[in-house]
């Protein structure tokens, strides 16, 4: 009896959040994986029928359709990004553990805020002030130095760049209070040891100090890698804007999805890819998952 | 003698490194600050040279409706933070202290719903919306982002409420404390850092969301601050960087001092839940 009621409560306590994620997530999924089926567009808002496959084989055959070279782009963006973010993150933190660097709270508080900033406003602030190419402060340095203006925006290797510079700019702090936190975790004494024995800086850092990162630093990389690849507003932001298009082509897949929802009106299209979007990231999270569980079974 | 001369003259280097990339990271802040201060509107200011005025924030708070940008702002983020935090408190309860059929099940295809971008079901959710005719109205707004910030609040407050000890609720149950009571007597006081830092990130998302909010709100009174702020720029007519300067600086200060003021619970209010998963 009672075991009865316990569990009639457990649901009653979640109905609520259930209802909402049910309405507002969950369902809106399974409606674009409908709609990745018809041929919905502006000249079939209500009378669409129903084509198969036919999007995802034009998304994922049809080379012309930006899909695969998009999702290129966000591969290399996400790996390139991942490294960089880590790699800088990692160093900057090391120094900042150095002993006898005083004034490490002070440069740990002003490197903060980045993060703290809103992230759109970063964004467009960079776009105003940094990379616009009258104002812009990038701009008025190569001016001073005698160099001709150069438009970041418009073609797609400065773009990807910028995009990257900022991007960079913006995730770094996350990374640096995060591994900082991971460093203060690690037993002063195995760095003691090490010395008697002779060991040198770069031998510390390799044999200690990174190997005990690993598993703390284990999810923060794997959520940050989704950040990553699921990044939206900086390349829409900076380069494609409605009426103000910067004149590169860079398309990531998340961005192809939503300028052929909301720019080309192409819905099937846009929800094809979307699904598809949508099993690489089941995959890859199950495929993290089952390496974390592996990894703790081993230990 | 020789080797703590070396060691000053690395700190000296070190500290000149740090300093180099503390300005490289506020560099673009300060230069958008000065130009919120920079007189001469439109497009043709000379930077950080010239008078410095107040002139800028005066414009935008009265001759832009930023005060209704701000009202709309609050209501949304206050609305979604109660829609929210209640949903998902209700929701992470029952998932840290009852045993039922599918639970984990649940909580692993919340995780993945959660990683789906919203921004892909975006064109579903405006149909479904045009259909329910949520469209337009703060209410429509207030249930996407209680829907995405649901998921992350049961995440992040299971693993907190699964640190408190059962033994406590044990004996308020024997004194005859029924279920709500307890959550309402016991948890939410013991998990209290855990709920803070949950509902000021709610209260951070909504507060920095700009994409539904002009996508779904089609007239400028009914921006937030975000939708407002994008339109300032955005509009090719109107431009003007020291009024959009001024503006930035007004939307990031709130959020910037709530983030310092958390910032200490940060690392641990966020970690509780993942680190033991």
């Amino acid at each position: 009896m009672k075991k009865h009621s316990t569990k009639i409560y457990a649901w009653l306590y979640c109905l609520p959040a259930f209802t909402l994620i049910g309405v507002i997530v969950l369902f809106p999924i399974l409606y674009t994986g409908y709609i990745s089926l018809t041929n919905m567009n502006l000249y079939h808002w209500q009378d669409y029928t129903f084509v198969g496959a036919d999007n995802y084989i034009r998304a994922l055959v049809k080379v012309d359709s930006g899909f695969l070279s998009a999702l290129a782009t966000t591969l290399l963006w996400t790996a390139v990004n991942m490294i960089l973010d880590v790699a800088i993150a990692y160093l900057l933190a090391v120094g900042l553990n150095v002993e006898g660097l005083r004034a490490r709270r002070i440069y740990k508080t002003l490197l903060v805020f980045p993060w703290a900033m809103p992230a759109y406003v970063s964004i467009l602030v960079w776009r105003v002030g940094m990379f616009n190419t009258e104002f812009g402060l990038l701009n008025r340095f190569l001016t001073a130095l005698g160099f001709d203006k150069m438009d970041f925006l418009s073609r797609n290797v400065p773009a990807f760049l910028s995009c990257m510079t900022l991007n960079l700019w913006m995730s770094l702090p996350y990374m640096i209070v995060m591994i900082d936190g991971g460093l203060q975790s690690i037993d002063r004494s195995m760095y003691e040891s090490a010395i008697l024995d002779g060991a040198n800086p770069w031998q510390k850092n390799w044999y200690i100090t990174i190997p005990s990162l690993k598993k703390i630093m284990a999810p923060i990389i794997i959520m940050t890698t989704f950040t990553m690849f699921k990044q939206f507003d900086i390349l829409y932001l900076l380069t494609m804007q409605k009426g103000a298009v910067s004149g590169s082509t860079l398309q990531t897949i998340i961005t192809y999805a939503h300028q052929n929802a909301f720019v080309s009106n192409n819905y099937g299209l846009s929800s094809a890819v979307s699904m598809v979007i949508f099993v690489f990231i089941i995959v890859f999270s199950l495929w993290t998952n089952r390496a974390a569980r592996t990894e703790r079974s081993e230990q | 003698m020789k080797s703590t001369g070396k060691k000053k003259l690395y700190l000296l280097f070190l500290n000149l490194f740090f300093i180099c990339v503390c300005l490289l990271a506020l560099v673009p802040v300060l230069y958008v600050f000065l130009l919120s201060l920079s007189s001469g509107g439109g497009a043709l200011i000379t930077g950080a040279s010239g008078s410095l005025t107040l002139e800028n924030y005066r414009k935008i708070i009265v001759e832009k409706p930023f005060l209704q940008w701000l009202f709309n702002s609050i209501v949304l983020s206050v609305g979604t933070m109660l829609l929210a935090m209640i949903t998902s408190i209700g929701a992470s309860y029952a998932f840290s202290r009852f045993r039922f059929r599918g639970k984990n099940a649940a909580m692993q295809l919340l995780l993945l719903l959660n990683a789906f971008p919203q921004i892909l079901s975006m064109f579903a959710i405006f149909r479904l919306f045009r259909l329910m005719n949520l469209l337009d109205s703060h209410a429509g707004l207030i249930f996407i982002y209680a829907g995405s910030m649901c998921i992350f609040g049961i995440w992040n407050m299971k693993g907190y409420f699964d640190s408190i000890p059962i033994e406590i609720e044990e004996a308020a149950k024997i004194d005859g404390s029924g279920n709500l009571q307890l959550i309402l007597r016991i948890i939410m006081p013991l998990a209290r850092p855990a709920i803070i830092v949950t509902a000021v990130m709610v209260l951070i998302f909504v507060w920095n969301e700009y994409l539904f909010a002009t996508t779904f709100m089609l007239r400028e009174e009914s921006y937030t601050l975000a939708g407002g702020l994008y339109q300032l720029q955005a509009n090719d007519y109107s431009r003007s960087w020291p009024l959009f300067s001024a503006a930035a600086i007004l939307v990031s200060v709130p959020i910037l001092v709530i983030f310092f003021c958390i910032q200490k619970h940060m690392v641990s209010g966020l970690t509780a839940g993942g680190v033991k998963g």
